[in-house]
């Protein structure tokens, strides 16, 4: 038998096995995904689904009520000064938290891409302020702020930068900023980690050419990392003002919402309706708002960022 | 000669002081909770802070594992955060085998629904959950956080196995195929070994989710016996007058679970978050 007859009978074997191999792929390919859809559709849009049930009638405190009221929440809602508010501080969150957040961490991830040596260990443990509980971050920041012992609060007079303490949770100016900083110091890490990512992909030859021609370190990052960066921070832009806008807990504990109202953004909004006001269907009408406000941001991104995208691609 | 070295030396510098400032920033402040926890009360509150604390007690550790319930809130988040741990890893990984290993019609579909619900806004689902929980008479049980944070856990575990499954080589599910292995014996003989710090590190993700969970432990669970730490904990934080050596000391036993798990695989977590991102 000569080689190339046999060599065509392993092929063909090779084809065989594998086709039978992918002709079962199908249905265990369904199967296998299946506990994690069936998960997912219960946990979340079951709930949604009441969710939007519940906006429509008057349930006041669990077990209470459930009468059909048309689109009475949605207009108490509507009609509420409240509700704007919050609506404006949210996006004044997201705003602020995403510019403090992009700058820091693309300065962050253009130190962690230098060789230097501790290298791998620096970048692993950039992350730790993302990872450990919020209560931890709301306890070590109240505890670092705090007009009594709180050592910024100390070296700020030391130092003379401010006459005496400062209560930074006490004003409605210096809450805001105070909380937004400490979400962003908890959040940046992993901004920082997606970028340095997408910086290390890029091929050194590229700066290498560019330095041959004369570029400055400045020309390089301006016409190389950031448009080699656009897809990442496209899908960072989107992704991270989701993640940002459902930010509950460091808001909460830090400040309650207050002072008055100050750091009251939706989700404090909501919870403080629902669990505090004890108005479950009230707060469901602001959630079910709230969804189709993000529904529509996210059509709006797509819709103008996506195209630019794709054109430059 | 001179001029060599102290322009080596300012190069040095210019990359050092930069690295060491971001690490500052990231880890000082728990260097300062660490120390001050095992200072006399009189030396927490007191009006210069000491960077090295210049007395030493456990009195707050003591206090904290004796005449609190927070033995009982870390017993609790332990094993709502097992179970979570558990079910996380076996949900995402059989759906990372099936998305990204397999092919089949519906594929991109499935695929994206589920990376879409990670960025999920969670705040949206907080009434009709805890409906839902009440009605399922679950409220006030550990299972309802377990439910919940699986939920929030698994479709980013997913998305960070991505890194791990598609990096496997096909040629070798193939010769394992012509050897005569079935899909079973391939997963779990070739692809479960080849993705496991993958897997490791999903499952300390799913963990470190549940152990960090405020918002839900706040609103489903009811009675003090059943509280988890971060609502034990903020319990303490809302007290008139804050015990700051108790708090600092919760805060720190809080992390150290942190540290360990996430010293054991941090390396492949955030390879997972590298290589996810790039997909």
């Amino acid at each position: 038998m000569n080689l190339i007859t046999s060599l065509t009978k392993i092929k063909t074997r090779i084809t065989s096995v594998r086709r039978v191999y992918r002709n079962t792929e199908s249905i265990l390919g369904i199967l296998l995904v299946m506990p994690l859809l069936i998960w997912l559709l219960g946990t979340i849009l079951y709930p949604l689904l009441s969710a939007i049930r519940l906006s429509f009638l008057d349930v006041g405190i669990i077990g209470t009520g459930g009468r059909f009221v048309g689109l009475e929440n949605y207009k108490y809602a509507l009609l509420s000064p409240e509700f704007w508010s919050s609506l404006g501080r949210s996006i004044l969150w997201v705003l602020g938290n995403g510019v403090i957040q992009t700058v820091i961490a693309f300065i962050a991830a253009l130190i962690l891409r230098q060789p230097f040596r501790g290298r791998s260990f620096a970048r692993i443990w950039i992350i730790l302020s993302w990872i450990v509980p919020t209560v931890v971050v709301v306890i070590i920041w109240r505890w670092m702020l705090g007009t009594s012992g709180g050592i910024i609060n100390y070296l700020l007079v030391t130092l003379n930068i401010v006459p005496s303490p400062v209560g930074f949770f006490g004003s409605p100016g210096t809450a805001f900023i105070s909380v937004v900083l400490i979400n962003s110091w908890r959040w940046f890490p992993l901004m920082t980690v997606i970028l340095l990512a997408g910086m290390l992909v890029i091929p050194e030859e590229l700066y290498e050419a560019a330095k041959v021609d004369g570029a400055s370190s400045w020309q390089r990052f301006k016409n190389i990392t950031i448009p080699a960066l656009q897809p990442i921070t496209f899908v960072l832009g989107l992704v991270g003002t989701l993640w940002s806008i459902n930010v509950f807990d460091v808001i909460w504990l830090l400040t309650g919402g207050g002072p008055g109202s100050a750091t009251t953004t939706l989700p404090v909004l909501i919870y403080h309706t629902a669990f505090k006001g004890y108005r479950l269907s009230r707060a469901s009408a602001i959630s079910v708002i709230f969804g189709l406000i993000l529904l529509g941001f996210i059509w709006m991104y797509l819709r103008f960022l996506g195209r630019s995208q794709e054109e430059k691609e | 000669m001179n001029t060599v070295i102290s322009v080596r030396f300012l190069r040095s510098l210019a990359i050092y002081i930069p690295v060491l400032l971001l690490l500052f920033i990231v880890i000082a402040p728990f260097y300062w909770i660490f120390t001050s926890s095992i200072k006399t009360p009189s030396e927490i509150i007191a009006r210069v802070p000491t960077l090295f604390p210049s007395s030493f007690t456990l009195q707050h550790y003591i206090k904290l594992f004796t005449s609190s319930d927070f033995p009982n809130y870390l017993l609790n988040s332990t094993i709502i955060a097992l179970f979570t741990m558990a079910i996380t890893v076996i949900i995402a990984t059989l759906a990372a085998y099936s998305l990204y290993r397999l092919r089949f019609p519906g594929r991109n579909h499935l695929f994206r629904i589920i990376l879409i619900t990670y960025a999920f806004p969670g705040v949206l689902l907080l009434i009709p959950l805890y409906m839902m929980m009440t009605n399922l008479k679950l409220v006030d049980t550990l299972w309802s956080l377990v439910v919940v944070n699986v939920t929030f856990a698994a479709p980013f575990a997913v998305w960070m196995l991505q890194a791990f499954f598609r990096g496997v080589p096909v040629e070798l599910e193939d010769a394992a195929a012509l050897d005569g292995a079935n899909h079973f014996r391939i997963m779990t003989h070739i692809i479960l070994p080849l993705t496991s710090p993958g897997i490791a590190s999903i499952a300390i993700y799913a963990f470190l989710t549940s152990w960090t969970e405020y918002i839900f432990a706040s609103i489903l669970i009811i009675s003090d016996l059943r509280r988890t730490v971060p609502v034990g904990l903020a319990g303490i934080i809302g007290q008139y007058q804050v015990d700051w050596g108790l708090l600092l000391a919760g805060a720190t036993i809080t992390t150290l679970p942190v540290l360990f798990l996430f010293g054991l695989v941090g390396r492949h977590f955030v390879e997972g978050l590298m290589g996810g991102a790039l997909k």
